[in-house]
């Protein structure tokens, strides 16, 4: 066990403050970790029963434990709880309570976001579940094809409930994106170049670019979904024109990049605790680094093999055959690095070693049957089969999971402070392993055997029976070990062993501080010159020379924490009334829309910094502010480039008039487009004025600006009535309603960018916007101008050409 | 025992689990992927069968690999650290190099066949309409003007192109041992051509979850001989033979003056288009889309309430009592 180089509070740092109050106000990193945590194992055992319901009705053939429409219901309920509500917060979770500490930060770039973030997520769970009180449970499957899910042949509230949900979910998880990429960014020590990070934070940063650029698509896909069902609108209305794998391909641009945030968290994981236990370094980390920065991308070009069946052509399924093969060499290279760094060591035995371990067996044969899936005429075969069924049970048990397990048993000590028991771990590890193989192995089978998925049932003579019952005897055996699980954790909090800081000779700073950590998570930031400083701080080098350390950045002002806020939670049942109101009464709505804004207006104008600490560049040079909106544009640029591109796709396949050129008014737009370009002008000069201290000018230009956004809602208005006068409606053609939504939303942002300036502008006025402030209205400004370029597409791709 | 002492088991558990799963497991069930009986099957599984090779044996190098790295450098007491190896660059080139030579392996084949079973059908090519409802299937023959539902004919060596079509929502064409699926997309003109190759019945279902009773919509398929075919054929395309005495008359009577009529064709009596044609109901297996062997007790209870068999059906409950139901199934099966 290490003795120097421990960073132990001391004694008279502040005690934590406790109380149900204290939790529901946190922006504590670590706090907000374990509520992520705590809610994902509550959805986790949720979305087991469902499974175990299912699998008691798949026992027997011909069985009658649910009927048809509860068994639909169930696995679409248990898709969509594992995905969004259990496995997602359990890499939160981690990503929560770890990055902080592994980058020596004392927390997230935005605290209060963070925190914003995991109250939404909750609201979105509970929503989703609220569906069963109802009685109208999502009955369509995890990934809701349309047309099924129109109103014609779902009437009920069942996908209202889901679209909504997702939504909700979305939003969350973006926000939480933002803030991690700009904390592993710009929130470094010392030291710590990109390539000196460890692996977990490596693969938390491709995560997190992944939802920022795959999350816009399928928000897309649902706001069609929702527009069609709540207004009319017809992107899923196939006699009116549309294209139904419009949605296959929205959904699945988001899908495939979905699971590869499903598995990268479980990759980090297990290249954090392979190396502890082995006693050697990651072997090939940079090659580990690149393999997952390269899954992400690629995760981007193959996601039509999810359509293989839909009838593509023969160029595109080759076309994505080969990319989906490409990725599968990253994938083997990390597994091959995995298995080298395990060669040569010495290997302790540990509880997190046995999940890490069990990963690399069941991810592998889920990677291979997903080989053997990127093979379309193989794949015609298993698509839509228990074949798949079991493949993605590999990768998403068997890889995430079981990865996700590994790390709850390997950062308990870290995150608790006490030990759990390891031969109840192993046990655990065992029963969970040999169990989901018992399960999920013989689906491949089943597979083979022509049983297709999303069955409430089967006939005896279809000889599928045996192997059903004993994957379902596997199911239950899986739940055993979840209990095993539990019990350990249970009886840990209670009477479990001190765990010391350093419980396993770790190799990142997370093991440097206290277990738990104090509230300020380390006295002093440490200082960083290469990948496991921390293990040549305790082991030295090879050659046996331990570092000088390098004297650590001090902290000017003492230590500050963020200040604890109640207008997240404010905010997320803002946006849960709104949610209901949707289902119940527009004036709801309205009213959730109003709590949303105006504790968005309160959260905005929270905080007082003190001129000195106005400043938050980081270490990348630039400020966090800025840094986050540009990755937001970036999650921008995917929205509206959806929108664009189902403008172009739907272009001239209108059943009926009025069409573009009958109706489009160019030169009363072109004004409308000038006056947008002017403002972008005016917002120019107020950041001018407000870097050099002219607040007067500031606010005046501010003012402008806002005055002509609001000059372009207006002509906005005035188009929108006139086409609806001209018998061009949301309901009318694939042109009314790609156009209007398409057009809406610019027209939203917009407003919003207003509201935004008015914001500004008050501020201003109670003499919080100096100079030092300035980058409040340059971010403002980015916001701004991008709306501006999208507009300028926007006047280009619908009115200028033809 | 820790996890080193248990990998002694793990090959003896490994090689009983594959002992018994092979004596549980039969290639050849009624749905099967692993008998082909058509071009298109054929082709599919001589891909299936290099990709399944290639995959087994990666998995098999893997689990050795990490079963015997984890018995070798097990920890010893009071062993020093080990070297702390960092990486090594020829064999990261060679890891990456390795596993793409076996995709090429894997990806010519695929291109290969994925060109050749969706090239055109050639021309005199047995053309069947197929369109999915929820939840049955109806076919179509244009070059014979005649219509069934549920049951496919085709005569064995003659190739054959089902285009699919879809009047409500997408659901998928699967009959295993035929080859591949194909999705029913409304709105889309998808086909699937191939040319059975072997006489016999063969299973499936539709593969796209479609609403309640995806389950029940089943598929068979007869591929009989080119005699028998034409021989289907006509008597396929003849009208309806009326029953003229006995209970089947009776039954006629009762199906002409009932609600039946709206929504089901039998031709010379009946023009509805909502349900299965029925002109020729008594030659087929099975009722309510493969659910039920087609006998008179089935049909009775399938008439007298057709949500209990089939949840979420289209067709209602016409509120006939057990005799009148009875005695439309026995007309209904007199329809040969």
């Amino acid at each position: 066990m290490a003795t120097r180089a421990l960073d132990l509070p001391h004694h008279d740092a502040p005690a934590e403050a406790t109380g149900v109050w204290s939790w529901i106000t946190t922006v504590d990193h670590k706090r907000i970790g374990i509520l992520y945590g705590v809610s994902a194992f509550a959805f986790f055992l949720l979305g087991g029963i469902e499974a175990l319901i299912l699998r008691l009705q798949l026992a027997r053939p011909a069985n009658t434990v649910v009927g048809a429409d509860t068994f639909n219901a169930l696995f679409t309920m248990h898709g969509t709880t594992m995905v969004f509500l259990a496995i997602m917060p359990f890499g939160s979770a981690f990503f929560n309570y770890l990055v902080p500490l592994m980058i020596g930060a004392r927390d997230v770039a935005f605290p209060r976001l963070n925190a914003l973030s995991y109250w939404i997520f909750l609201t979105g769970g509970l929503f989703l579940n609220a569906s069963f009180l109802v009685g109208a449970p999502p009955d369509a499957g995890w990934f809701g094809y349309a047309n099924l899910t129109t109103r014609p042949f779902s009437p009920g509230l069942n996908i209202d409930f889901w679209l909504l949900s997702l939504q909700i979910l979305g939003v969350s998880s973006m926000i939480a994106a933002v803030n991690f990429i700009v904390t592993i960014i710009n929130m470094r020590p010392p030291g710590m170049t990109l390539m000196r990070m460890p692996v977990f934070v490596w693969m938390t940063l491709v995560v997190q670019f992944l939802i920022v650029l795959a999350f816009p698509p399928v928000t897309v896909g649902l706001i069609f979904l929702m527009f069609d069902r709540f207004f009319g609108t017809l992107f899923y209305d196939v006699v009116a024109g549309a294209d139904l794998h419009l949605w296959q391909h929205l959904f699945w641009i988001f899908g495939h990049p979905e699971v590869y945030i499903l598995i990268l968290p479980a990759f980090g994981i297990v290249s954090e605790v392979l190396p502890t236990f082995a006693r050697k370094p990651l072997f090939g980390a940079p090659v580990v680094i690149y393999s997952g920065v390269l899954i992400g991308f690629f995760g981007f070009s193959v996601w039509s093999h999810h359509m293989f069946a839909a009838g593509m052509g023969p160029v595109a399924d080759s076309a994505f055959s080969i990319a989906t093969m490409i990725i599968a060499i990253p994938t083997g290279v990390k597994i091959f690095n995995w298995l080298a760094t395990l060669w040569g060591g010495r290997i302790r035995g540990t509880t997190a070693l046995h999940f890490a371990v069990g990963l690399i067996a069941t991810f592998t044969i889920g990677g291979l049957s997903g080989i053997m899936h990127s093979s379309p005429p193989v794949d015609l075969q298993q698509t839509d089969s228990y074949f798949v069924v079991a493949h993605l049970h590999y990768v998403l048990i068997g890889g995430s999971l079981i990865g996700l397990l590994a790390g709850a048993y390997y950062w308990w000590p870290k995150i608790t402070g006490r030990l759990l028991d390891e031969r109840l771990g192993r046990l655990s590890f065992w029963v969970i392993f040999l169990a989901f193989n018992l399960t999920f192995f013989p689906q491949h089978y089943l597979g083979a055997m022509g049983m297709p998925r999303r069955i409430y049932t089967y006939a005896a003579s279809t000889g599928w029976g045996t192997w059903n019952l004993v994957s379902t005897i596997g199911a239950f055996g899986i739940a055993l070990g979840i209990l095993v699980f539990a019990v350990n954790a249970i009886r840990s909090l209670r009477v479990g062993p001190r765990a010391p800081a350093d419980p396993w000779d770790g190799r990142t700073l997370e093991w440097r501080t206290s277990s738990p950590p104090p509230p300020h998570d380390f006295d002093t930031i440490p200082a960083v010159y290469g990948r496991d400083t921390f293990w040549r701080e305790k082991h030295g080098d090879a050659r046996g020379r331990k570092p000088t350390p390098l004297p650590p950045a001090p902290d000017p002002h003492g230590i500050h924490l963020p200040a604890p806020s109640h207008w997240p939670i404010v905010m997320a049942l803002g946006i849960g009334t709104a949610a209901l109101g949707a289902l119940t009464h527009l004036a709801i709505v309205v009213l959730g829309g109003l709590v949303t804004l105006y504790g968005a207006f309160r959260f905005a104008l929270e905080h007082h910094r003190a001129v000195a600490h106005a400043d938050q560049t980081g270490t990348v040079g630039v400020d966090h502010r800025k840094v986050g909106v540009w990755v937001f544009l970036g999650s921008e640029c995917m929205l509206f480039g959806t929108l664009i591109a189902t403008y172009m796709a739907y272009k001239g396949r209108s059943v009926v008039g009025p069409h573009p050129h009958e109706i489009l008014n160019i030169p009363l737009t072109t004004l409308s487009t000038f006056d947008l370009l002017m403002s972008s002008l005016l917002m120019v000069l107020a950041l001018a004025a407000a870097q050099r201290d002219d607040r007067r000018q500031a606010r005046f230009w501010l003012f402008g600006t806002a005055v002509f956004g609001l000059i372009f809602l207006g002509f906005q208005a005035y188009e929108f009535t006139h086409f609806v006068r001209e018998g061009l409606t949301l309901q009318q053609n694939l042109f009314g309603s790609t156009f209007f939504v398409l057009t809406g939303f610019h027209g939203g942002h917009v407003a919003l960018g207003v509201l935004w300036l008015l914001t500004l502008w008050i501020l201003d006025v109670r003499g919080r916007l100096s100079a030092v402030d300035s980058v409040k209205v340059e971010i403002a400004g980015l916001y701004w101008h991008f709306v501006d370029v999208v507009w300028i597409a926007i006047f280009t791709l619908v009115y200028l050409v033809p | 025992m820790g996890i080193l002492g248990r990998a002694r088991l793990l090959p003896r558990l490994g090689l009983a689990g594959v002992v018994a799963l092979a004596s549980g497991c039969t290639w050849n069930g009624p749905q099967t992927t692993l008998v082909p009986v058509s071009d298109f099957a054929r082709e599919t599984l001589r891909v299936y069968g290099i990709v399944t090779w290639a995959t087994v044996v990666i998995a098999a190098v893997v689990v050795s690999v990490l079963s015997w790295v984890l018995l070798r450098y097990r920890d010893r007491p009071d062993a020093p650290l080990p070297p702390q190896t960092r990486g090594h660059a020829l064999l990261e080139i060679g890891w990456t190099i390795a596993p793409a030579l076996v995709l090429l392996v894997i990806a010519i084949p695929t291109i290969h066949v994925v060109f050749r079973t969706q090239s055109a059908p050639p021309t005199g090519a047995l053309e069947v309409i197929v369109r999915g409802r929820q939840w049955w299937w109806e076919f179509a023959y244009p070059a014979y003007q005649l219509a069934t539902a549920n049951e496919l004919h085709l005569p064995v060596g003659r190739p054959a192109v089902l285009r699919l079509e879809g009047p409500d929502v997408i659901h998928s064409f699967w009959i295993p041992q035929l080859g591949g699926k194909r999705d029913v997309v409304p709105g889309r003109h998808n086909h699937l051509s191939f040319t059975p190759d072997t006489p016999g019945t063969f299973l499936g279902q539709c593969a796209e979850f479609c609403g309640t009773s995806h389950a029940n919509m089943l598929l068979r398929l007869v591929v009989e001989s080119p005699d028998a075919f034409e021989r289907w054929v006509a008597s396929e395309r003849a009208p309806a033979v009326q029953p003229q005495a006995g209970p089947a008359a009776d039954g006629a009577g009762a199906f002409a003056a009932s609600a039946c009529v709206g929504c089901h064709t039998v031709r010379g009596v009946s023009s509805g288009v909502v349900g299965p044609d029925l002109t020729h109901f008594g030659r087929r297996a099975t009722v309510g889309a493969g659910m039920l062997p087609n006998t008179v007790d089935n049909v009775t209870a399938w008439i007298l309430d057709p949500p209990r068999i089939k949840p979420g059906v289209k067709m209602p409950a016409l509120g006939l009592t057990e005799a009148q139901a009875r005695s439309i199934a026995v007309y209904l099966l007199s329809l040969k």
